[in-house]
């Protein structure tokens, strides 16, 4: 292999994985602009997402309609979460919020081992996606080339959506300042469902994309929760470009660290959040900076 | 002179002492008594949940199922069973804590269950202090009975090393040459690739490099990259849970096994199912499968299929006939305490699912055969499944005594 070939196929591959981790760390920092919470049960959401992807993929035979379905599901779900029980604790601290979504996550993970089993579940990338492409001799998985695509488009769906849509106005005032918003009557509540169950759906989308390459089990949301509050923090609680940035930094450092240096994979990405933080102690973009 | 009695101090203290004695003593008789009729306590500090929770949760149930058949008949030596079960996450810390308050709170002297051979290895020192049997089910790092071996601990499970061995001397016939080694990067992935390093180059064949990849790595492009430019004929993988699953999917989806054939130190049915046909044309060794054609394996099977309605895994069949040699020997001992277990365990055979077992008194392995299989289609099952293509005597396949390296 030639080292053009491999900068090119490491590349896109990078991209592909920062996708998949751009899905999980926009939710949580969406979550965190408006609502200051930070939720640690989104790990388990992506898992979620995963495992109801499964379940659509295997009920209508059908990747695609499991693609759209698995996000609206958990979406629908995390909004009922919000309604039912984050909308009684917003007069409380921080740390009533750590418990509750930290609780959630352990329910969410128990509920989906009883629900699916203990055991991994396949769930194979659709055939039109099965394939390779070569790229300079080199074969690459056409599905990978899929997970660039869809991070491309649903960043500039989220960016045009908070930029240009009435919802995503509103989004903005209310993180800006909540009691103003509330003041002007806008729905700060029905706000705040929203962006919790957008926030929601966006880590399941990010699990049942990441399912044909990982399978969906169990340990899925352990392994990735780290990984996006690690992507928030170096691009900035509560921004999206942040996280878009953050997310391609991360993809980079661990693709690229995992061939040339696979010991130290792990430390740079950490070395990398320091960094950022001795420098920018509130993230790349963060509001604090 | 007063005739009146006055006891001296000395003399209150004795009788004093007698009488708490006596008014304790059937306390202590009661406590005693307990610990030698109540419930025999085996304490299983499992990685339930984690990148390993899925082979976790196998030896849970392999140990549960033994439990729930062995209570229907009474329990042992007329004792019930009682399982500790408590979730490690795979950290070796919670591992020797979670095992620690089972010892000193709950009054357990028999541990089983370990899931990561990191969490056996952090456990092993303290079983002499705690005056406890630790007998592996799944546990493979060849260490814990060569240079970490404590005689509190025994092995009844295929070690790495013999697993490797089975491969190693599986591929002595074949026409591939050069080999390179995947692991994941904790103790067990580094035994083995060791070892499997050393069997290649005595078997004057080329090992072209090697590297690890930490649990729970979720993109494998990096290192099928690097398999794919070591220009090897084959791979062998140390790898389970999830990664194995991660790694197989992605194999197939690069397009991996149409260059480099995918050999591995463990075919779990697990991962088989949960990758599909992205198993397919893997060879490795079993450390236990359904489809091995043993007398008490079909019956195993039979039971294990009309409790749970489909067939065992590879870690439950290995962590049953864990639990079928410790039940022999406590059987053997007459009891559970360390004094008299370890003696009985020691040169015990037991017949098994996988055929004899021979627990050796010099370093506490379980002799057993090998097996090598290769996963194929199969009318009548939905996913691929294992199919034995060699066997191997466990004289071969077992280092000597205290090692993990062969001589021939």
């Amino acid at each position: 292999m030639s080292t053009l070939a491999l900068l090119l196929t490491q590349t896109v591959n990078a991209l592909s994985q920062s996708a998949l981790l751009f899905f999980l760390g926009v939710g949580l920092t969406l979550i965190f602009g408006l609502m200051r919470i930070v939720n640690f049960a989104h790990g388990a959401l992506y898992m979620l997402g995963a495992f109801v992807g499964y379940s659509l993929t295997h009920w209508t035979g059908n990747y695609w309609l499991a693609l759209a379905g698995a996000p609206v599901v958990v979406g629908l779900f995390g909004a009922a979460f919000e309604l039912t029980i984050l909308r009684r604790l917003y007069r409380r601290d921080a740390h009533a919020f750590l418990m509750v979504t930290f609780g959630l996550a352990l329910v969410v993970g128990e509920a989906v081992r009883l629900t699916w089993g203990p055991d991994a579940l396949q769930v194979p990338a659709p055939p039109a996606l099965a394939g390779v492409v070569f790229m300079l001799d080199e074969p690459f998985p056409v599905y990978r080339l899929f997970l660039v695509a869809t991070g491309v488009v649903v960043a500039i769906a989220i960016w045009q959506f908070l930029e240009r849509a009435r919802l995503g106005l509103l989004i903005r005032a209310t993180s800006q300042n909540a009691d103003m918003a509330n003041a002007l009557g806008v729905d700060v509540k029905l706000i705040r469902s929203c962006v919790f169950g957008i926030g929601c759906g966006l880590a399941a989308l990010g699990g049942v994309l990441a399912a044909p390459l990982v399978t969906a089990s169990n340990g899925m949301a352990g392994t990735v929760i780290i990984d996006a509050f690690v992507i928030v923090i170096i691009g900035g609680m509560g921004s999206f470009l942040g996280s878009l940035i953050g997310a391609l930094l991360i993809g980079f450092v661990q693709v690229f660290g995992n061939y040339y240096a696979p010991d130290f994979s792990l430390a740079f990405m950490y070395l990398v959040m320091l960094a950022v933080l001795v420098m920018r102690p509130g993230g790349l973009l963060g509001k604090e900076a | 002179m007063s005739g009146q009695f006055r006891p001296s101090r000395r003399a209150m203290l004795k009788v004093g002492l007698a009488g708490a004695a006596t008014v304790a003593s059937p306390a202590i008789l009661r406590l005693t008594a307990e610990a030698q009729t109540g419930p025999i306590k085996i304490g299983m500090p499992v990685a339930l949940t984690g990148p390993l929770g899925t082979v976790g949760q196998q030896t849970k149930r392999g140990a549960e199922f033994w439990a729930k058949l062995q209570n229907a008949k009474g329990g042992i030596l007329g004792r019930p069973i009682e399982l500790l079960i408590e979730d490690t996450a795979g950290n070796p810390a919670n591992c020797v804590r979670k095992a620690q308050e089972m010892v000193e709170r709950r009054d357990c002297r028999l541990i089983t269950g370990i899931t990561l051979s990191s969490e056996a290895l952090a456990v092993v020192p303290k079983l002499g202090e705690w005056d406890s049997i630790f007998i592996s089910g799944i546990n493979g790092d060849g260490r814990l009975t060569a240079d970490s071996f404590v005689p509190n601990f025994f092995r009844a499970n295929i070690s790495g090393p013999m697993g490797t061995r089975a491969v190693s001397l599986y591929l002595r016939k074949s026409n591939m040459t050069k080999f390179y080694g995947l692991g994941l990067d904790y103790a067990w992935g580094h035994n083995s690739i060791g070892v499997f390093e050393d069997e290649v180059k005595r078997g004057k064949k080329e090992f072209v490099g090697k590297i690890f990849a930490p649990t729970g790595t979720k993109d494998y492009s990096p290192y099928i990259t690097k398999i794919r430019q070591s220009g090897a004929d084959a791979v062998f993988l140390v790898m389970q849970g999830d990664d194995n699953n991660a790694f197989l999917s992605q194999a197939q989806q690069y397009r991996l096994p149409e260059k480099v054939k995918l050999l591995t130190e463990i075919v779990d049915l697990a991962s088989i199912r949960a990758v599909g046909d992205a198993s397919l044309g893997l060879i490795g060794s079993s450390r236990y499968s359904f489809t091995y054609d043993q007398p008490l394996n079909n019956e195993f099977v039979a039971a294990w299929k009309k409790e749970y309605g489909n067939p065992p895994d590879t870690f439950e069949g290995e962590q049953w006939q864990c639990m079928k040699v410790l039940e022999a020997g406590i059987v053997k001992a007459g009891g559970v305490e360390a004094a008299k277990l370890r003696p009985a365990l020691e040169d015990l055979e037991v017949e098994s699912v996988k055929g004899k077992v021979f627990m050796r008194k010099c370093d506490h392995q379980g002799v057993q055969q090998g097996f090598m299989v290769e996963v194929k289609k199969k009318a009548g099952f939905d996913t691929p499944v294992p199919e034995v293509i060699s066997t191997f005597p466990g004289d071969q396949t077992t280092p000597p005594c205290n090692a993990m390296t062969y001589k021939d």
